[in-house]
């Protein structure tokens, strides 16, 4: 058992991945929402990668949903994704509907491409 | 119903949750629940605690307390404060009962919500078994109050994965080293193989209290002489050792239980040097 981490990085094709790994619940999701804040409000767009995540609960999903608006109305994208990961994640987003309503991709190279007009020229 | 296997108070704080997860975690194991249900039940869980921490003391502080009873074909956790109840209120921003609640119904084979109107609140979640779960044996259940985290816990299969959770759960927390992470769950899993006659109320009886990089455990009330059993169980058999050492500091204690009773408590310290 491990509790939660959030690591930001930028990928190779230079989008923000705030990448959330362990368990995380209401204790840790004022941290997400600071983070995600940050970079909305330097106007980046984000990838949450939820892949190495093994438990999120509603507070998790309401902050990611909360982003999306406030980056809808920045006119930032925000893509999630979710890859291979833990089962229980996995559920929770089919069960809440939210894999097909944010969308969730498939990873992060594919939130990346969802997110498209940053991406440098191939 | 009968009377539960499982009893946990403990303050209604948002970093409290986990700690209840994992408890949780462990008796779904212990039930022999598959992986998935393990994970529903994780999920409805914390859902229920998060509705305690969030609305029923208005950040003020408060007891959260988390029960759980099996019987042939079902698990019951009850999860129940003393607050003011869910209220209907808009939020801006700050978390809501937005999908925790349907989270709840969904994953729950049912649930009921009872309470309110300043009563408390109590959340009562049940899910089905698989059949042939392994059998505990009931007690009385003490009453659990006072300490930071109270944990009873009836004989059988769940004592060791629960305490197990638990224990790590708080370690983590309290940001313990992996190797004094390993001791404290080694000395965990000596309390937890010392089940049954020794425990006061029949029950294996925890209250562990977390500061600075350390936990405070109390283990009992324990029968006259059942402090020395248990000590002497940190012993390993032939020269391997004692798991005392692994502790900060490790003494029997004597005190009175809530009915006025003489009883005998372990109380060690681990963490951090």
């Amino acid at each position: 058992m491990r509790t939660g981490e959030i690591a930001l990085h930028t990928n190779d094709t230079g989008l923000r991945v705030v990448a959330i790994s362990g368990e995380h619940d209401l204790n840790t999701a004022p941290d997400l929402r600071a983070r995600l804040d940050e970079l909305i409000e330097a106007g980046d767009p984000v990838i949450v990668d939820l892949t190495p995540a093994t438990f999120v609960d509603s507070s998790i999903l309401g902050v990611i949903l909360d982003a999306r608006r406030r980056a809808q109305e920045a006119g930032i994208g925000l893509a999630v994704a979710q890859g291979d990961g833990a089962d229980a994640v996995a559920r929770v987003l089919e069960i809440t509907g939210l894999r097909e309503e944010l969308p969730v991709h498939d990873d992060v190279e594919s939130a990346g491409a969802a997110l498209g007009d940053r991406r440098p020229a191939a | 119903m009968s009377e539960p296997e499982l009893d946990l108070t403990l303050p209604a704080r948002a970093d409290n949750v986990i700690v209840v997860r994992q408890a949780i975690a462990g008796l779904g194991e212990a039930l022999g629940m598959p992986d998935q249900r393990v994970d529903d039940l994780k999920t409805v869980v914390t859902e229920a605690c998060n509705n305690v921490v969030v609305h029923a003391y208005d950040g003020e502080a408060g007891p959260m307390k988390v029960t759980a009873a099996a019987d042939d074909d079902s698990v019951t956790v009850t999860v129940s404060d003393q607050g003011t109840g869910f209220r209907p209120r808009a939020s801006e921003g700050g978390p809501t009962l937005g999908l925790g609640l349907p989270l709840i119904a969904s994953l729950s084979n049912s649930f009921e919500i009872s309470g309110g109107a300043g009563g408390g609140t109590s959340t009562t979640i049940r899910f089905a078994l698989p059949s042939g779960k392994v059998e505990a044996p009931e007690t009385d259940a003490p009453a659990a109050i006072s300490e930071e985290l109270n944990m009873a816990i009836s004989p059988g299969a769940m004592v060791k994965p629960v305490i197990a959770r638990v224990i790590g759960a708080l370690a983590a927390r309290a940001e313990f080293s992996v190797e004094r992470l390993s001791d404290t769950v080694l000395i965990g899993d000596v309390v937890s193989a010392h089940t049954g006659d020794d425990f006061a109320h029949g029950k294996t009886q925890i209250a562990i209290t977390d500061g600075d990089g350390t936990l405070d455990v109390r283990v009992g009330p324990l029968v006259e002489g059942g402090g020395r059993r248990l000590l002497d169980q940190m012993d390993l058999p032939g020269d391997q050792g004692s798991v005392r050492g692994l502790a900060r500091s490790m003494e029997i204690t004597s005190d009175e239980t809530e009915d006025g009773e003489a009883a005998e408590f372990l109380v060690f310290a681990v963490g951090s040097d």
